[in-house]
């Protein structure tokens, strides 16, 4: 008998993330080609998520394959991030995508040695906010149909995130 | 089969130019109370993180408030002081407030025997820099820090002698404040 799908999931991890984001990304393409924009907007966003949070803790020194759990990773990072004075709503806070391109802009830049040079981080502040203009995780109860050029700009800001995920 | 090679391509937001240059002024002039309300957080790296929080950022997208804010600090103090900005911000203090990051604020208790009419406290508000934003009736003077909130108490009543009582700095509970929480801590996301 073959496992079911949950049942086959590893933990979710930062090697996990980076693996997962590159799947939703070219399901997300495949979705965008076929026509289906918000569908794709909708997992792109949630690519854009995991390309971050991987980045945070790696940063953090984390493992590649070290469990990342709400309660003891996640939250206690969106807690730090306001705490250094990042705009970070509490509806859907494990998925606000500006936030978390902020709060890893930030934590680099207070941390010596390990600042994005100028504009890179800037930059990345830029996709996040873009993202965020268009994407929250609550996408998924609307209907509306986005326009070609919210498609345009999400995937192009997913798209450099992915491409510079290894810089971030 | 032709090859096309794109450069790098640095892609910010747009300044709005008209904001960029009352930024730059409000930068130069560093009042003592009103909007906007400019955090700057400089590192140990030397890199500085800045927030600027002014209802005038109201229907500007998010890119085009940080390109302004860039834009002033190289119009105010140079290219160099642009470039040790690692983070710029900008909200409204409607979307600061939601973010939690103005717990306290200024609410007036007025009564008919005091030395300041409904309309010169409506006035002072403004001055000090509250928001009309969410509802114009119903100003929302917030700060970060109990700090500021009383220097603008301390402001309010040496305008209007005699109305200690009339200005009451309420702090309200954010985010932050459950953080410690279990059951804040356990209510897992989906």
């Amino acid at each position: 008998m073959p496992r079911r799908l949950p049942a086959r999931w590893q933990p979710e991890s930062i090697g996990e993330f980076r693996a997962s984001a590159r799947q939703r990304f070219e399901d997300g393409v495949a979705l965008a080609a076929a026509g289906h924009r918000t569908g794709a907007i909708y997992l792109w966003g949630y690519t854009a998520e995991m390309i971050l949070k991987a980045a945070y803790f790696s940063l953090l020194g984390r493992p590649q394959a070290a469990v990342l759990t709400w309660t003891a990773d996640i939250l206690p990072a969106i807690n730090a991030g306001r705490s250094m004075g990042i705009a970070w709503p509490v509806h859907g806070q494990g998925h606000n995508v500006r936030a978390w391109a902020e709060f890893l802009v930030a934590t680099r830049a207070a941390t010596p040695g390990t600042a994005y040079p100028h504009p890179f981080g800037l930059e990345v502040q830029a996709r996040g906010q873009r993202i965020g203009n268009l994407w929250s995780e609550t996408l998924r109860y609307h209907k509306n149909v986005a326009y070609l050029y919210e498609r345009n700009q999400v995937r192009e800001a997913v798209e450099w995130l992915l491409v510079n995920s290894a810089a971030l | 089969m032709p090859r096309k090679k794109i450069g790098v391509e640095v892609r910010l937001g747009e300044a709005t130019r008209d904001l960029a240059v009352k930024l730059a002024d409000e930068l130069k002039s560093s009042k003592e109370g009103g909007q906007p309300l400019i955090y700057e957080q400089e590192f140990r790296t030397g890199k500085v993180r800045v927030t600027v929080i002014w209802d005038l950022w109201d229907g500007i997208p998010l890119q085009n408030r940080t390109a302004t804010i860039l834009r002033a600090y190289e119009t105010a103090e140079g290219r160099e002081a642009r470039e040790r900005i690692a983070l710029a911000s900008g909200l409204t203090v409607p979307e600061a407030q939601a973010a939690g990051m103005l717990p306290y604020q200024i609410i007036t208790a007025l009564r008919r025997t005091d030395p300041v009419t409904f309309e010169q406290a409506r006035q002072a508000f403004l001055d000090e820099g509250a928001s009309a934003l969410v509802n114009p009736q119903a100003l929302q003077l917030r700060f970060a820090t109990e700090e500021e909130a009383e220097a603008c108490r301390g402001r309010l009543i040496r305008r209007f002698p005699g109305t200690d009582d009339v200005w009451i700095i309420h702090r309200e509970m954010t985010a932050q404040d459950f953080a410690t929480a279990a059951d804040w801590a356990n209510a897992e996301e989906q």
